[in-house]
């Protein structure tokens, strides 16, 4: 379990961060490898939300190490951690009311080469090319918002998503066609980091899971070895 | 002997300060008016100006007078100029308060100049209920009123041919006033109002109104408002092209710093009557530039009107030999004949009232104007006994 | 031939027409406003007193560097946008995380600072601006004189309106713009530089209002007051059309320029504040504005 882990892409260490003066994480460390999806499991007000925040530079007062493809992040705001190749997919969705569905798929701005075309985008999640016209992207339903969240940030060039509770609510076949589009994503080489309460899809997508708790990272399980690892699972989880 | 030697140095500070003492009698005077809000340009700073170039022309420290000139903003409000004027006369030693532009204001000043036996030499404001309802035997009305001004252009521009009038009245109780005192005038010389509206206080925009006195057929627009809404009026008027199409404008309170800001172009062939104008004669005008070199615009009436009783005062204030008893200053005023270099011959009426002619002017057009300041030709003046309204009896201070 | 409440149509087609001219003023301040507030959540006091310095700026670049009319229809509001930039950077941009009411506050005394340095310099009689050559006479159109200043008034402010609301609902930057109204941190967290755009935001809004400024230098007084008496009713009209609300605040502006218009015929003494009625209407009726989105 402590091997060295290779090619590090993402490190983070004693990584703290507060709401105001609520303290919500007391010393996240984890490490995502380039092209894995790992996700980040525990149960409610856990932290895990306010990692993937603190990471992004959204939860600003934050304090430790955050080092993306060498670089030192913990001090960056928002705009110029996305221009180092990151994007979020936000918890609540983030689907602008007042831009059309194609506006808010075009939105994000372009910060690298090598992004998917808006063809290829489409080619993934065809009810959005039905539903392109359509004029209040919140017009459209919960899951064909959660597939626009995650389309319009694939756009940019972004090779490391932050996915925040894509399946929160959404029907079983829903559920099952984001996976897919997951396993796609990876294959077309991104590095993922997942934030999920559904453990059952957690599994069935990522290469890793660690386990946070109470604003800590409390261990750390290989997909593989889920099997002997169930019951400690049901523990943390209480599931 | 320590005690001896105080004493007669005393004593001998005493004699020799003793000469000049007899002779110098000390006046404070209060310019009081408005430093930063509307009327600032028609009073203000100019005012002061005017007040020290007074003291200077009167050679105050040669005739043994030690003239002292301190200034407040009253910034409109009848309860901030009470309070500057209770505190100059209980605790600044003011013997005279000048100027006092807004009617509101100047009601107050009188009151209080009354019960501190002190003087109030009125230039600023135009309420004619200054030496009526509420005439006191320390005023003096120097300048103007609306009456004079309705008089003044209501009775010349009638009796020229303009025999049917639309006021375009602000609303409310100044320009309801005012429109009152020029109806009756243009009526009494066989006119007649065929019309008004009554504009919101203050307004921007007049260009509906205009179109509705266009469309009544008047011989001439009478303007009942003040300051910026007059100018925005006449500045529209232009626009409309209603003075072009043969209507003529009055404008019944204005002065050279309007007509300055919409500049000839904008305020050709209006109408307007004034109490002084810079390029009247010889004797206004060199007291104009010289007064133009100290504040850098040409006087307006208002300012003058400070210099010019600011004088009569003054030469009162020598004659008693002291600026102590208001309402005998006063008097001496009104016993005077005074020849004014700005105002020519006036005479100070028992109510308080300044009598001396005013002018109908019309501002001359792009073409007449050869400078910037050249902005009016006379057309007619008016004798004070016909500008001014008569004498109320209960306001006979000579009787009293 | 009709008379409506004895007025005749003529009169009532020319009274339209007026309204319609105060109400671009209305529009091109309103929408300054409603831009500013979108993005900034900030309740520009400081519009009126802005839009008086469009128009002395306007004058002072007449009088003292010799610039006309025409090039001061862009450098004026380039000027007073400049003038926006430097007050979003050093005061606004420290209230963000604040109330509304801060805000308001701040600019209200931007407001009266700005204006109170006009009236000291410049007096309150306020200055001639003439006429550009070109626009002077007017029109007769058989019910009414038209200056055609007044005409190119109209049409100023609709090509103004019109470019804004399609810069803002059309293109790609105002999609940013709209996105950063209602999220800024996501907006953010795509890279996007959303303390630049507010800022250039502010400085826009404040131009809008330098423009209408212009514009009005010569058919108003050009003094110090001009703008704090105008702007009381472009709140009114803001408020009316829904705060922040682009569309409602461009016709809401030109519709009650003819509301006023007409009311200044049929009972002139209520024209001051037949606006404040409506928005009382308005308020009770509904509270969010007529064009507004309920939240």
């Amino acid at each position: 379990m402590t091997e060295p882990l290779s090619n590090v892409l993402l490190k983070v260490q004693d990584l703290r961060g507060w709401y105001d003066e609520s303290h919500v994480l007391h010393g996240i460390d984890f490490e995502v490898r380039q092209g894995e999806v790992v996700t980040l499991l525990g149960r409610n007000g856990a932290g895990k939300t306010s990692t993937l925040l603190a990471i992004m530079g959204i939860l600003a007062k934050r304090a430790g190490s955050i080092t993306f493809n060498g670089t030192e992040m913990i001090s960056l705001q928002p705009r110029q951690i996305a221009r180092l190749g990151m994007a979020l997919c936000p918890e609540e969705r983030g689907i602008f009311s007042s831009l059309s569905v194609e506006e808010n798929l075009m939105l994000p701005p372009r910060i690298a080469d090598g992004g998917l075309s808006v063809e290829r985008i489409y080619d993934l999640f065809p009810n959005l090319y039905e539903r392109r016209k359509s004029s209040q992207g919140t017009k459209l339903s919960g899951g064909e918002q959660q597939m626009l969240a995650i389309a319009r940030i694939l756009r940019t060039g972004a090779k490391f998503l932050l996915l925040d509770e894509p399946t929160e609510g959404l029907a079983p076949v829903i559920v099952q066609q984001i996976g897919h589009t997951i396993k796609a994503l990876k294959d077309e080489g991104f590095t993922i980091v997942l934030v999920e309460q559904n453990f059952r899809f957690a599994a069935s997508v990522a290469d890793r899971h660690y386990v946070v708790d109470q604003g800590k990272v409390v261990d750390m399980i290989p997909n593989d070895q889920l099997e002997e690892n169930a019951q400690k699972l049901h523990d943390y989880l209480g599931v | 002997m320590t005690k001896n030697l105080v004493i007669s140095t005393a004593v001998f500070a005493a004699m020799t300060a003793a000469p000049a003492l007899a002779q110098d009698i000390s006046v404070k005077l209060g310019v009081l008016n408005d430093r930063s809000g509307v009327y600032a340009d028609l009073s203000g700073e100019g005012s002061v100006v005017a007040a020290r170039m007074a003291v200077e022309d009167f050679k105050a420290a040669e005739n043994g007078m030690n003239v002292e000139i301190i200034s407040a903003d009253h910034q409109n409000k009848p309860d901030i100029g009470s309070n500057i004027t209770r505190q100059w006369y209980d605790v600044d030693g003011v013997n005279a308060i000048l100027d006092v532009p807004t009617s509101s204001v100047a009601l107050a000043v009188a009151d209080i100049t009354a019960e501190n036996n002190g003087v109030f030499l009125i230039s600023g404001a135009g309420s004619t209920a200054l030496t009526r309802e509420q005439c006191r035997p320390t005023s003096v009305h120097w300048t103007y009123d609306t009456a004079s001004l309705a008089n003044g252009t209501g009775a010349a521009l009638t009796n020229a041919g303009g025999k049917k009038w639309f006021f375009m009245t602000a609303d409310y109780a100044f320009g309801h006033s005012l429109e009152e005192n020029t109806s009756a005038v243009v009526e009494a010389n066989g006119g007649e109002v065929v019309g008004q509206v009554n504009v919101p206080f203050p307004n921007q925009d007049f260009s509906s109104f205009l179109l509705q006195a266009q469309g009544s057929g008047a011989d001439v627009i009478g303007l009942a408002n003040a300051g910026g809404d007059t100018v925005n009026s006449i500045k529209q008027a232009s626009e409309f092209g209603i003075t072009q199409a043969g209507q003529k404008l009055a404008a019944l309170l204005m002065f050279t710093n309007d007509v300055h800001a919409l500049g000839v172009q904008t305020a050709q062939g209006l109408s307007l009557t004034e109490a002084f104008y810079w390029d009247q004669n010889d004797e206004t005008r060199a007291w104009s530039d010289r007064f133009m070199e100290a504040h850098g615009s040409m006087p307006n009436m208002v300012q003058a009107g400070v210099y010019s009783s600011t004088m009569a005062y003054l030469a009162a204030v020598k004659e008693l030999g002291s600026a102590e008893d208001g309402k005998a200053i006063v008097d001496k005023m009104k016993a005077m004949d005074i020849e004014d270099p700005l105002f020519g011959k006036v005479t100070v009426r028992a109510d308080g009232r300044a009598l001396h002619d005013m002018y109908l002017f019309e501002v001359k057009t792009p073409d007449e104007s050869t400078g910037e300041w050249d902005l009016y030709k006379e057309i007619s003046s008016i004798s004070g006994e016909e500008a001014f309204l008569p004498m109320l009896e209960e306001c006979d201070f000579s009787k009293k | 031939m009709f008379e409506l409440l004895g007025v005749p149509p003529q009169v009532l087609l020319g009274q339209l027409l007026l309204g319609l001219i105060n109400g671009s003023f209305y529009a091109v301040l309103s929408l300054g406003l409603a831009v500013i507030f979108g993005l900034l959540n900030i309740i520009n006091f400081a519009h009126g007193a802005l839009y008086m310095a469009g128009a002395f700026v306007a004058w002072m670049l007449l009088n003292y560097l010799g610039i006309g009319y025409w090039p001061a229809l862009f450098v004026a509001p380039l000027i007073v946008g400049v003038f926006g930039v430097v007050i979003e950077r050093t005061m606004l941009s420290r209230l963000y995380h604040l109330d509304h009411l801060y805000g308001l506050l701040l600019t209200f005394g931007l407001a009266l600072i700005i204006q109170g340095l006009f009236r000291n310099y410049y007096g309150i009689s306020g200055l001639p601006y003439q006429i550009p050559a070109v626009l002077s006479g007017g029109q007769n159109l058989g019910f009414m004189f038209l200056p055609n200043y007044r005409a190119w008034v109209v049409v100023a402010s609709v090509l103004v309106c019109f470019a804004t609301w399609f810069a803002i609902e059309k293109t790609r930057l105002g999609a940013y713009l709209r996105a950063a109204t209602e999220n800024p941190t996501l907006v953010g967290a795509f890279g996007v530089n959303v303390p630049l755009m507010v800022m250039l935001t502010y400085g826009f809004g404040v131009a809008l209002a330098g423009f209408a400024g212009v514009l009005a230098a010569p058919i108003y007084s050009v003094n110090p007051t001009m703008g704090e008496q105008l702007i009381i009713v472009v709140f009114a009209v803001v408020v009316i059309g829904g705060m922040g609300s682009i569309m409602g605040a461009i016709v809401t502006g030109y519709m009650l320029g003819i509301v006023e218009g007409l009311t200044r015929v049929f009972y002139p003494e209520g024209s001051a504040v037949v606006i404040f009625v409506i928005m009382a209407i308005v308020l009770m009726i509904k509270p969010e504005g007529l064009f507004g989105r309920t939240a």
